[in-house]
């Protein structure tokens, strides 16, 4: 009798160590470093104080040249801006995006570095802003 | 040794089962006797000075052992002009109406009491009570005390409260046209033309003006008089120059300047912590049921501007504030 239930109990024992002591490696963000090595940006968003875009269209992304055109809306203010991307899977940005960015010094345009989820591929994009203007 | 646990795992069963299938017979609760009482609060929010707040005091006692003789309710601070007790008893009905029957004469107010004497033989009654707050209550707390006499001699009491007076002031409805009443002034909370704008220079925080021009999304705009980047073709009248700062709001349907479905709600605490540090002084582009945050240029007043309606041929806004003096 005793043995049906030390059996199963060892065996199960035997496989949650195993599975315990596997290696998922993680990065210092506490998120999991995988294989892939894609690392690109897929949308852009910008947002203003309200949380609504300020986009006039569609922001254009080059990934060859790294860089994000974005149009906004005449009067946006550009001290106060959210901007959000999407990233391909598994990769992170660089610095985190953790308030408002102040977009308003259109000489030196804002970076951000995209990194792969297998945290080796990093690319920088440069985001341009572009306000609209009055006829 | 095998058998004696199917056993006690059968037993176990067993009790279970009786236990679940007992069936338990309904009978009508039997009402306590003595004259009883109960209170809720009706009404949601942050307390306004000059809006209500409502309560509803039920009281019953057994028709065999009296009548209710009268009500009465006592504030910490005497209420405004308006408050009263309800000479109704409310029920509703099967379509979810509430209808009211007399019960008594109308309420009779004399400095923080308020009540209502039982005319008609009544052993169970809920009435409503209206408080308006009033401008001593500012910032204060008020306190309730519902009571309730039967002609047995036994009487009853319910406290309520305290609850917090908003220091914060309103002004619904305000309604802003393009070119005539477009000077807003915080300070007065009040619309302003051009003759009255000259008149509160000081006090004029926001120009109201639509604009539809070609290429551009310009629409309605609350820019402050010393942004005349977006003052196009406004001539301000001598010595308004404020600079107001404004951030914009969407989805902030405050439900007392809305008088919308969404129970949202702006208070004093709102104001205290927004943060001005980087706002811009403009708004264009407002669109209907947007809000905005502004601060007046000296700093004394914060307030939130809620835009009710706009009208593009009009060219008007219907607004509604909220504000609070921060000094």
């Amino acid at each position: 009798m005793k043995k049906y239930f030390i059996i199963p109990s060892v065996i199960i024992i035997f496989i949650l160590s195993w599975v315990r002591c596997t290696d998922f490696p993680i990065d210092e963000d506490g998120l999991l470093i995988t294989t892939r090595g894609e690392c690109y940006v897929s949308n852009f968003e910008l947002l203003g104080v309200d949380f609504q875009t300020v986009r006039t269209g569609a922001a254009v992304i080059d990934t060859t040249a790294q860089t994000i055109n974005v149009n906004v809306f005449y009067g946006t203010d550009l001290k106060n801006l959210w901007p959000q991307f999407s990233l391909v899977t598994d990769a992170k940005l660089d610095p985190k995006i953790t308030d408002f960015v102040d977009f308003s010094d259109l000489a030196n345009p804002k970076q951000w570095t995209v990194i792969s989820g297998n945290r080796k591929v990093k690319k920088t994009y440069t985001v341009f802003v572009t306000v609209q203007q009055k006829p | 040794m095998l058998r004696k646990y199917y056993s006690l795992t059968l037993i176990l069963f067993l009790a279970v089962f009786i236990i679940a299938c007992q069936e338990e017979e309904y009978s009508l609760p039997t009402a306590e006797s003595g004259l009883h009482n109960d209170c809720i609060k009706r009404t949601l929010g942050p307390n306004v000075v000059g809006l209500n707040i409502e309560f509803a005091y039920a009281m019953a006692l057994l028709p065999s052992e009296g009548k209710i003789v009268s009500a009465q309710v006592e504030a910490s601070v005497a209420g405004a002009s308006g408050t009263y007790l309800e000479n109704k008893s409310y029920y509703t009905n099967s379509s979810g109406q509430d209808v009211g029957i007399a019960i008594g004469d109308a309420s009779v107010t004399t400095g923080t009491k308020t009540v209502v004497t039982f005319t008609k033989d009544t052993c169970a009654a809920t009435l409503r009570y209206y408080y308006i707050i009033p401008e001593e209550a500012r910032g204060k707390s008020v306190s309730f005390t519902f009571s309730a006499k039967a002609s047995n001699g036994q009487t009853v009491s319910y406290e309520m409260g305290p609850y917090n007076i908003a220091k914060m002031d309103m002004k619904l409805d305000l309604l802003a046209k393009d070119g005539t009443a477009c000077y807003i002034s915080i300070a007065d909370m009040a619309v302003y033309d051009a003759a009255g704008a000259a008149a509160n220079a000081a006090k004029i925080d926001l120009v109201y003006l639509y604009r539809s021009i070609t290429g551009i999304t310009f629409s309605h705009a609350l820019v402050s008089p010393a942004n005349t980047e977006y003052l196009p073709d406004i001539i301000l009248p001598s010595g308004v120059n404020n600079s107001t700062k404004s951030i914009k709001a969407w989805n902030l349907r405050d439900q007392q300047l809305a008088r919308l479905q969404y129970g949202v709600f702006i208070d004093d605490v709102d104001f205290q912590q927004i943060d001005f540090a980087n706002a811009p002084n403009y708004a264009i582009n407002m669109k209907a049921e947007a809000g905005l945050w502004v601060e007046t240029a000296d700093g004394k007043y914060r307030a939130y501007v809620f835009v009710n309606k706009v009208d593009n041929t009009k060219k008007e806004m219907t607004l509604s504030i909220k504000r609070l003096q921060m000094k």
